[in-house]
């Protein structure tokens, strides 16, 4: 544990990123300074009222866009574009319209060169680790929104990425679908079992305690320009499906809000000018 | 109860349509009846008659003729459609300078061109493919490339994520996610060629069922024309409906297109 | 890019090209053959004094004028009847289909026979060539007005012209208006057809026949004046294109509530 920590596998050193506003508008400033190490292995929470900046913090992550300052270092070297070492599941699911869900599964397969043969055989595999058995055919449009996640989610692990940068991945569906994904993402992870090569999470979210009941720490973005306001760690042990109802659970959560609270107080103050 | 209602509904589906081609056909035949002079209005008998010589003589050579001219100026023009359009979508440069001038040639109807396009190749096959070719190069050049400009770039980050090549970009998500537009671009594009080619071949050609007009009219046959028009009408109809079937069962990915109609 | 850069680089490119071309010509000899940039200039400015070009392109837009406005009467009751009566769609839309997928041009040797080459044949023409995005337009509008519409107007006490006043024309006017401007094209787009086709017929015997179309088969047969014919061209294209975006624009100032 302790030598996992002494090597990070992503490490942001003072990063800062600066948006250029549509149509001759002024210089946005979206990440001011963030400095943060991510541990191999661990399941990092980022929270933070919205416009803070959290979906520009994974695409530079991702390789997506470059930092304006500052370095961001994936395994010890710099991150010059996306790479399928480093998997996003997107805030809108982001799912190819045109494939069908074994299609968009077997992607990154294709993508890499894998044979046929073998993508096919194994996003059958995970379609039906995911849960989709039986809709491996169907086109995303003809999906309900808790299963094209899942879709996203089989597309990802298809490539064995050794981060999951995952944006607000469970958004967009009612609170139902919403715990048993939770506990079906805890599952695939590797939740509980003590691994050596158990992925990397960034898990974006604006539920603090979805933030809570997943992750070994929870970063807190201050908003415009986005800078840590606090990384808390959550000592709760693991596997934590079970824990959902658990006091202690509420408590951490009541204890963070009252660290963010003046944030989101701040930021509606603002939204209402 | 269930039979006859699906039995009755199976029966209006063919009732309902025929009964409006049956209906113009009386209109015509009562109108042929009432004209002073048949040559102005040619009886159903006399053009069903001019039809089946028709047959027996040169209808499939014109009906090659005109689908080799729309095969021939369609294929070109949609190639060069979508490749300028994918040209401008990648090069600033390059959009600057064909933008303003597909803008400005765009709203020229096809047929305009054909003085010009027999002053350039001559009357033959040449008049109705480059009427053809102009006619699909715009719309397929102006939907391809606002299919490509408005493909979602999160799906060209999700596939850069998942270990695509900027060719594979291209082919597997660009070209995909513009077809639907390319496909509009098409079926217009085969209407308004379709009546180009006629206009062409029939005062620029010597081949084809616009030529068919023409020829019938030189020998006053206007029970030929009016023959060679009902063929024009069907095939017309035929090719939008096999683009039709094409665009829904190419994209049933779609929900806009595909699936239940 | 630059705003400067933007309009100014395909004025650049053009002029080049044009250039190349009036050297290329000059240099093989064939002009006469093939036209020439700055004959076609010469050409314009001959043109312009005599008149005709403005008295035919006058003759000819008052014929498509004409054909649109019958193309109107015709297309829009047939497209609000198959619209909003389900039967009569399913059994009028082959037929429909059938002739819509007739070239207008086919029709010539008919509408000279049925209306003689004065001019009124190129009107038939027109106006068949323009009554069907009129009827598609009409019709899709019509079918495209939601049920629920008409039950909310309904429950807010909205009398039977209040309703077509305040829930269906607005609802329906921009379709119906793109079709006119679908149709706009195609008229004019046809009446050159219809021109060109009749005045080829009618080269020598009836000269008085006048309108953009017969003066460009004059031009081609009669004259062979080839700089002439790229001008016709360039007069064409403008018309088109002021036709096309004036009524775009007038569209967009209309119905502001349309997109696009
Ligand atoms: N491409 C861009 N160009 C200009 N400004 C941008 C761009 N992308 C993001 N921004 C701005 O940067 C800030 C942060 O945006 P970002 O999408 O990262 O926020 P977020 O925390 O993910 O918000 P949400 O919770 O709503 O998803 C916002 O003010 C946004 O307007
Ligand atoms: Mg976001």
């Amino acid at each position: 544990m302790d030598a996992a920590m002494s090597k990070p596998i992503i490490r942001l050193d003072a990063v800062s990123k600066t948006f250029q506003a549509p149509r001759g508008g002024g210089m946005v400033e979206a990440l001011r300074e963030i400095s943060l190490d991510v541990r191999p292995g661990e399941f990092l929470s980022i929270i933070g009222p919205s416009g803070c900046g959290k979906s520009t913090l994974l695409s530079l992550v991702a390789g997506f866009l470059s930092p304006s300052a500052g370095e961001i270092l994936f395994e010890g070297k710099p991150i010059t574009g996306p790479a399928p070492e480093r998997g996003v599941m997107f805030q809108d699911y982001a799912l190819f319209p045109w494939r069908t869900v074994i299609g968009n599964i077997e992607f990154g397969p294709f993508a890499r060169g894998v044979g046929r043969r073998a993508r096919r055989d194994k996003a059958g595999e995970l379609a039906e680790l995911v849960g989709l058995k039986g809709f491996e055919d169907r086109y995303p449009h003809e999906l309900s929104g808790g299963m094209r996640q899942r879709c996203a989610l089989a597309r990802l692990l298809a490539n064995e990425p050794k981060v999951w940068l995952m944006d607000e991945p469970l958004a967009a569906v009612d609170l139902q679908t919403r715990i048993i994904l939770q506990d079906e993402l805890l599952r695939l992870w590797g939740d509980g079992v003590e691994s050596a090569d158990r992925p990397t999470v960034v898990f974006v979210t604006h539920g603090i305690d979805e933030a809570v009941l997943l992750a070994d720490r929870v970063v807190v973005l201050a908003r415009r320009p986005g800078r840590i306001k606090a990384v808390i760690d959550i000592d709760l042990p693991r596997p934590r499906a079970p824990l959902r109802s658990v006091p202690e659970v509420a408590r951490i959560v009541d204890q963070l809000w009252s660290v963010i609270r003046d944030e989101a107080a701040m930021a509606i103050a603002e939204e209402g000018n | 109860m269930r039979r006859s209602a699906g039995l009755r509904h199976f029966l209006l589906s063919w009732l309902e349509p025929l009964s409006g081609v049956v209906a113009l056909a009386v209109g015509w035949q009562i109108a042929s009846m009432v004209a002073a002079n048949p040559t102005l209005v040619p009886p159903l008998q006399t053009i069903w008659g001019a039809l089946v010589d028709l047959a027996h003589g040169d209808l499939v050579n014109d009906i090659v003729a005109s689908l080799f001219h729309l095969a021939g100026g369609f294929g070109t023009g949609a190639i060069l459609g979508l490749l300028l359009a994918l040209l401008c979508a990648r090069f600033e440069l390059v959009a600057a300078v064909i933008d303003p001038i597909a803008e400005f040639l765009r709203p020229i109807s096809a047929i305009a061109w054909i003085p010009i396009a027999i002053l350039l190749f001559g009357v033959g096959q040449g008049v109705p493919m480059f009427l053809i070719f102009y006619a699909s190069l715009f719309p397929i050049f102006v939907n391809a490339l606002d299919g490509i400009r408005r493909v979602d770039p999160t799906l060209v980050r999700a596939a850069e994520m998942l270990g695509a090549s900027r060719r594979l970009v291209v082919t597997h998500i660009v070209l995909p996610a513009a077809l639907p537009a390319v496909f509009a671009g098409a079926r217009l594009s085969l209407g308004v060629g379709w009546v180009a080619m006629v206009a062409g071949e029939l005062v620029g050609a010597d081949t084809g069922l616009g030529y068919r007009i023409e020829y019938f009219q030189e020998f006053f046959s206007m029970e030929g024309v009016m023959a060679t028009i009902v063929v024009i009408g069907i095939i017309g109809y035929l090719l939008d409906a096999l683009l039709r079937l094409l665009q829904s069962s190419l994209l049933r990915w779609s929900p806009a297109h595909g699936g239940s109609r | 890019m630059s705003p400067a850069m933007r309009i100014g680089l395909p004025f650049a490119v053009v002029a080049i090209v044009l250039v190349a071309w009036e050297i290329a010509v000059r240099a093989s000899h064939t002009q006469g053959l093939v036209p020439l940039p700055s004959g076609v200039v010469h050409s314009a400015l001959a043109l312009t004094e005599d008149g005709t070009l403005f008295s035919a392109l006058g003759s000819s837009l008052e014929r498509v004028v004409i054909g649109f406005a019958i193309a109107a009467a015709i297309g829009i009751p047939i497209g609000l009847a198959i619209g909003t009566v389900p039967v009569l769609d399913r059994t009028l839309r082959p037929v429909l289909d059938g002739l819509r997928g007739v070239a207008p041009i086919a029709w010539i040797p008919m509408a000279i026979l049925w209306l003689g080459v004065r001019g009124d044949a190129a009107l038939f023409v027109v106006a068949y060539a323009a009554v069907f995005p009129f009827i598609l337009n009409t019709s899709e509008a019509a079918r495209r007005i939601p049920r629920s519409l008409f039950h909310a107007a309904e429950s807010l006490g909205a009398g039977r012209l209040l309703l077509i006043r305040s829930v269906v024309l607005p609802g329906a006017l921009p379709f119906v208006f793109t079709g006119a401007r679908i149709a706009m094209a195609f008229a004019w787009g046809s009446i050159i057809a219809a021109e060109l086709a009749i005045g080829i017929k009618v080269q020598t015997a009836r000269r008085a026949v006048a309108g953009i179309g017969q003066l460009m088969v004059d031009t081609l047969y009669v004259r062979r004046d080839v700089d002439a014919l790229v001008l016709y061209m360039i007069v064409i294209g403008i018309v088109s294109f002021l036709i096309d975006s004036g009524l775009r624009r007038a569209q967009a100032r209309l119905m502001p509530w349309t997109q696009r």
